[in-house]
């Protein structure tokens, strides 16, 4: 067997996560060998080990059959390993030919020599078929284009290996079949590519062979002409033996929440970050959006709480059109909003728990009298959620927030939330993070809410949470909704089908 | 607001605060003795300017050590390296110790004989002639603290105004028009006056809302934008004052005197502190102070300054109009500078000259707003501290040095303030507060047996 | 006067205020395209002026040095005192992460207060008087070639030749050799420049230590062409090339542009009695002063929503943050 990279028994751990739990990877000379698995299952992190930005704890880097140590991607782009990142390194007001060799530039007495090394670029550019303009300046070209760039970039360095980490996330579907043969045409000069991806279909398409991660752990490579997406899903996903939840059936009234034909697009491409996205919320039940990460669901709620102002669609709450109000607005007409971000939408860090505890509700009567802060009923308002939502902090309602533990933090914004006791609530990755006991408090707190008539949007990355805790459940796949499917009738495995794009379904 | 004035509460709170504080107040009140009744001897023998200063330096480090005493006796959980107050305090003593540091190398190896004698006359500051220069040190002060909380208000809500000059020349500009031109309102007492300083108010704050509107609206960088503007209105006030013959003394290039109803009153200051130059600036600038305090700590307006200034994107999402708190600020913080220029010029023979300069007192604010730690009552102290520093300057002149030495001495400061962070987090937080020497001191303190020992360890 | 007397009047002095401007508009672009905010310029080319008055004042009352030596001397102190100085706020905007601004206003006042201070401890004023030798009343061959002689070769100053030859070294290095093109790659994407090799925090120092250098230059040149007595003040003009460098865009050839506009305000300023159509206008000094300033803040109304400004200057480049 002929590999060209080797990764063996590699464990990594960051500081209470075991990202690569005895992974390994075989990387055979002429092949495209794709890495797939779910948010958190650990691509990244291996990458980023044979890239040089991490060290393994355990494990060895075998590269063309010699063991290796990769300190940093100087060393990696020596060894002939280099790396398209997701989010582009390029300098915007330089040209494709200065970006290309920026770092190991051609000089005559200190002066750029440009021509010899557009001469080079051109003549790579045609024999790996990558059709790019050597001076034009990146701000001015596509982004497919500057993908190219980011390729030519490591070509140049001759690199050998090739990684290309989730290269379809900022493409059109154009740009995704040229994409294709471009890398068809590498194999073909003999490059080696590893492709991370979570798209099944785009597996099928280039990939000879598929490894499959989950949670950290190694799962199996098989031949990807001898699989089928159903088995590649199983493998992402896996069977498992959910904890169950116990929670009475829903009982859905009136519609409090409605979206018709919400789009939006990148201002910068051209690509649909949503597309036509409809649905309803009913009050008593938890309507919940699956999908991987990256597929529309921060920009579906940055649209709907206002954050992102809206061009094509309309949000209706409690029928009332609030598709152009302002977020407090938003807020006070009934919203209820637990971010993705916690630091940086959902808490002031550097403010006290009390105070953070009324970021939504300072300004209503309660908390002030004519613009003067009533530091009582803070302080009473503070204990009391402290007490019934078992936020846990060092100094109490005084506590500086940033001091508190993520899951504490966590706990405030839902207590906070929560007890506005709004129409709609919004939990954005809730649990992300969180230990299992404050895991399953929040899963708890979301059916409460809706057993007590609120209308509950839960969006997650989560299968299990999203199996357990919904009531009904949509996918969305590339700023679509790619299917409606209710937690009783359908399989994780089934899900993960329609999540990473192998199937569509018409929703009601 | 509640608020019980109740007399016998406010007494015996007096009372247990004079008690629990008996070893600091007593050392504070040495202190003041010592500095103001300076027996002749002291201050005109070499010998006695050494023990003179080791005096003080023995008394400062005493009462420090005793507050330190006493607070980790009541604090007993206290980890230093987690209290954020204390390391920014710590870092700014550190920057004033290291201003004074390098004050005290460049005056030696300028002057070596009278170096020492003359860091002297800078640690004593306003308190080298007494009464008659506390007073003046006070006076002098009040507009440098007035730049600094209007710029440390702007701090709080994340903008920097480092326009404060032209704010503060326009505000003098229209606070001297007003007490030359505006007779009318001389019948009245102190009318005159108030109006003259509400003028100042207004002005500041007009020009101060100018780079809060550019930067909410336009995103145009405040600090830029500001330093425009701090020449324009440099510029400007000239270009008003030399085509107003009614207010321009050509011959002498001022402005005439403002009149005697528009000077700031003295209410009596001067009788306490007799033969200086103080006035009831001060109380305006302590009002200030506690204004700025209250809308900062105690209202909804303030929470939501702080809240964008200090996390933009979580006070979105709160729903809080992060424009219009940016424009209010800086109107605020401008209507601040403006009255800092009313308070240099509204006085006897302090003319207003239409000369192409910015004033320096939009500057050292910043000093004065980094060392008070941004908070309103630190940059009165802090303010204090640089009249002192200030008038210590002046007598300098006396010995052979030039009193420029004290705006190096905040230069320096300034530059290690804005090293700060990483100082703080080097220094003081690797201190080994775990170490054995630490825990020794800390059981000394305490008075603890070594079985106690896990009970108050410190977690890092 | 014709017009052609008041152009060669007015060019060559246009030319000698636009010279210094430019230079310091030139490194404050050196230090922001690698990305360190500069406003220090003002002090630094006060401490490049000062000493530099310094150094020509006791070369020319104690030394036997041709007036070029003389100048040339001035000016070379000028520079490595203004890079010197410059250290002070690399250290602490690149190695201690500190805002930028802060540290450079702190050097601002350091400047004008340490040379105020020592020139009147050994001086007992602040004034330091040079003698007014160096305006070159015409270049051999040059000066008599009609008309451009007349305009550029005339009357003109050692250090105006100087500076318009650093500015253009300084433009071909920015743009033309590798060292300039990864020096602009730190001030617009650190990440990415650290991803391919280049030492991001070397190359800030870089960048920093030439704009101290320039802006040290620019004082000397500032000193030699305009105030034969230097009266501890460089008038501003440190601020005035950071109003340049926003009106030209960050692109040297929109600089030049802004300096010989800046330039032809004071000019025309100082001398607009003398000019028929513009003396009718009824302006003052003061007015004509004001301009660029007044200028500078309606581009940057309408500009700073697309500021070609180097994207990552103004933040401390975080090596951890990968």
């Amino acid at each position: 067997m002929d590999y060209v990279v080797e990764l063996l028994h590699i464990t990594k751990t960051f500081p209470g996560i075991k990202a690569n739990d005895d992974v390994s990877l075989q990387l055979r000379k002429g092949e495209i060998h794709a890495l797939l698995g779910e948010n958190g299952a650990g691509k990244s992190t291996l990458m980023s080990i044979l890239f040089g930005l991490y060290k393994p704890d355990t494990g060895i880097i075998k590269v063309r059959g010699e063991e290796v140590k990769i300190k940093n991607p100087n060393d990696a782009n020596r060894l002939g390993i280099g790396m398209v990142h997701q989010h582009f390194k390029l300098v915007h007001n330089f040209t494709v030919a200065e970006n290309i060799v920026l770092g190991m530039e051609n000089t005559k007495y200190g002066f750029l020599s440009m021509d010899t090394a557009i001469k080079k670029i051109v003549e790579l550019s045609d024999r790996y078929k990558l059709k790019i303009d050597p001076n034009a300046l990146i701000s001015d070209i596509s982004v497919g284009m500057q993908q190219r760039v980011e390729i030519l970039k490591m070509l140049y360095r001759q690199a050998e290996i090739l990684i290309f980490d989730e290269p379809t996330a900022v493409l059109t579907p154009q740009e995704i079949i040229e994409l294709m043969s471009i890398m068809r045409n590498l194999i073909l000069e003999g490059k080696s590519i590893i492709l991370i991806t979570h798209k099944l279909n785009e597996i099928k398409l280039v990939a000879d062979r598929c490894s499959v991660l989950r949670k950290g752990k190694y799962i199996g490579t098989v031949n990807v002409k001898d699989s089928t997406p159903s088995l590649l899903a199983e493998m992402m996903v896996g069977r498992k033996v959910s904890l169950e939840l116990k929670k009475k059936p829903a009982i859905p009234k009136e519609v409090v929440f409605k979206v018709s034909n919400l789009s939006l697009k990148n201002p910068h491409s051209e690509k649909f970050l949503l597309k036509d996205v409809s649905f309803e919320v009913r009050a008593g039940e938890i309507l919940c959006i699956a999908g991987i990460e990256g597929n529309g669901q921060t920009q579906l709620v940055e649209a709907i709480t206002g954050l992102t102002p809206i061009h094509d669609g309309v949000v209706v709450l409690n029928n009332e059109d609030i598709t152009q109000a302002t977020i407090r607005h938003r807020n006070n007409a009934g919203i209820s909003h637990i971010p993705e971000d916690r630091h940086r939408h959902g808490l002031v860090l550097d403010y006290t728990l009390e105070e953070n505890l009324i970021l939504q509700s300072y300004f209503e009567p309660k908390f002030q009298n004519r613009g003067f802060l009533k530091f009582d009923e803070i302080r009473t308002n503070a204990n009391y959620l402290i007490q019934n939502f078992d936020i846990r902090s060092g100094k109490g309602p005084e506590t500086k927030t940033r001091s508190m533990s993520g899951g504490n933090q966590q706990k405030a914004i839902v207590a906070r939330e929560i007890s506005r006791g709004s129409d709609l609530l919004i939990a954005v990755q809730p649990t992300r993070g969180l230990d299992v006991g404050a895991i399953e408090y929040i899963h708890h707190q979301l059916l409460n809410e809706r057993d007590r008539g609120k209308a509950v949007l839960l969006v997650s990355l989560e299968l299990d949470e999203v199996m357990m805790v919904s009531d009904r459940i949509l996918v969305m796949y590339e700023g679509e909704i790619v299917g409606e499917f209710d937690p009783k009738t359908t399989t994780e495995n089934e899900l993960g089908l329609y999540m990473a794009g192998s199937k569509k379904r018409e929703v009601q | 607001m509640k608020k019980t004035f109740d007399w016998s509460n406010v007494i015996s709170n007096i009372k247990s605060y004079v008690t629990s504080h008996w070893f600091g107040l007593t050392g504070l009140l040495l202190l003041f003795i010592f500095l103001f009744i300076t027996p002749s001897f002291l201050t005109t023998t070499e010998v006695g300017y050494l023990i003179n200063l080791w005096v003080l330096i023995i008394t400062a480090f005493v009462l420090i050590v005793g507050k330190v005493v006493q607070f980790f006796r009541k604090n007993k959980h206290f980890v230093p390296s987690e209290s954020a107050p204390l390391i920014s305090g710590l870092g700014s003593v550190l920057a004033i110790i290291i201003g004074l540091i390098v004050g005290l190398i460049i005056m030696y190896i300028v002057n070596p004989e009278q170096a020492f004698q003359g860091f002297l006359v800078i640690l004593k500051g306003g308190f080298n002639q007494g009464m008659a220069s506390f007073g003046t040190m006070i006076y002098y002060a009040v507009p440098i603290i007035l730049t600094g909380l209007s710029v440390s208000f702007a701090f709080r809500t994340g903008l920097f105004n480092i326009g404060a000059s032209g704010q503060l020349i326009f505000g003098a500009f229209v606070a001297v028009y007003i007490g030359i031109k505006w007779d009318f309102l001389a019948g009245v007492p102190f009318l005159h006056w108030f109006v003259a300083v509400l003028g100042a108010l207004l002005a500041g704050a007009a020009w101060g809302a100018i780079p809060g509107l550019l930067k909410a609206y336009r995103n145009v960088n405040e600090v830029v934008s500001s330093i425009m503007l701090n020449y324009i209105a440099v510029y400007w006030v000239a270009i008003m004052i030399k085509a107003d013959q009614s207010i321009y003394f050509k011959t002498q290039d001022r402005l005439y005197d403002i009149l005697p109803s528009a000077v700031t009153p003295k209410f009596g200051l001067d009788q306490i502190f007799v033969g200086s130059q103080i006035n009831i600036g001060i109380v305006v600038a302590i009002l200030i102070a506690i204004i700025l305090y209250i809308i900062l700590f105690k209202t909804t307006f303030g929470y939501e300054l702080k809240a964008v200034g200090l996390n933009r994107d979580a006070a979105k999402y709160a729903g809080v109009n992060a424009k219009r708190n940016i424009v209010l600020s800086m109107i605020i913080s401008g209507a601040v500078a403006g009255i800092a220029g009313a308070m240099i010029f509204l006085d006897r023979g302090a003319w207003f000259k239409p000369e192409i300069v910015l004033r320096p007192e939009g500057f050292t604010g910043i000093a004065i707003s980094l060392l008070g730690l941004n908070h309103p009552f630190g940059v009165v102290f802090a303010g204090l501290f640089y009249g002192s520093l200030e008038r210590g300057g002046e007598y300098l002149n006396l010995l052979r040095f030039k009193h420029e030495i004290i705006d190096i001495i905040i230069a320096v400061i300034i530059y290690v303030s804005a090293l700060g962070l990483i100082l703080q987090k080097l220094v003081i937080k690797n201190l080994k507060w775990n170490s054995k020497i630490f825990q020794k001191i800390k059981r000394v303190i305490l008075k603890e047996s070594p079985s106690d020992q896990s009970e108050g360890g410190a977690t890092q | 006067m014709s017009f052609l007397d008041l152009l060669y009047y007015l060019v060559p002095l246009i030319i000698a205020s636009a010279v210094p401007l430019s230079v310091v508009a030139l490194g404050a672009l050196f230090s922001e395209r690698s990305g360190v905010v500069n406003i220090a310029l003002e002090g630094i080319m006060l401490m490049g002026a000062f000493v530099g008055a310094v150094v020509i004042r006791s070369l020319q009352a104690n030394s036997s040095l041709s007036t070029t030596s003389i100048a040339l001397i001035g000016l070379g102190v000028g520079a490595v005192v203004g890079m010197v100085f410059s250290v002070a706020h690399a250290f602490a905007s690149i190695h201690m992460k500190s805002n930028q601004i802060i540290s450079a206003t702190a050097l601002n006042m350091f400047a004008l207060a340490f040379g105020s201070f020592i020139a009147r401890t050994f001086n007992n004023t602040i004034i330091i008087s040079t003698q007014d030798v160096f305006r070159i009343p015409s270049v051999p061959i040059l000066g008599d070639i009609p008309f451009i002689g007349n305009l550029f070769f005339k009357g003109a100053y050692l250090s105006t030749y100087v500076g318009v030859i650093i500015f253009i070294i300084g433009i071909v290095v920015l743009y033309k050799t590798k060292a300039g093109l990864r020096l602009r790659s730190c001030g617009e994407n650190p990440q990415a420049a650290d991803s391919l090799g280049i030492n991001v925090y070397r190359v800030r120092y870089a960048g920093v230590l030439v704009s101290g250098a320039l802006a040290g230059l620019g004082g000397v040149i500032f000193l030699m062409s305009f105030a034969q007595k230097f009266l501890m003040t460089v008038s501003g003009f440190g601020f005035l090339a950071l109003a340049v460098l926003i009106f030209g865009n960050w692109k040297p050839n929109k600089i030049i542009l802004a300096g010989i506009f800046f330039a032809m305000t004071r000019v025309l300023a100082v001398s607009f009695n003398a000019i028929p159509i513009i003396s009718d206008l009824g302006l003052t000094l003061d007015h004509y002063l004001m301009v660029p300033y007044i200028t500078t803040l309606i581009v940057l109304a309408f500009v700073s929503k697309n500021s070609a400004a180097p994207r990552a200057a103004g933040e401390p480049y975080d090596a951890g943050k990968r």
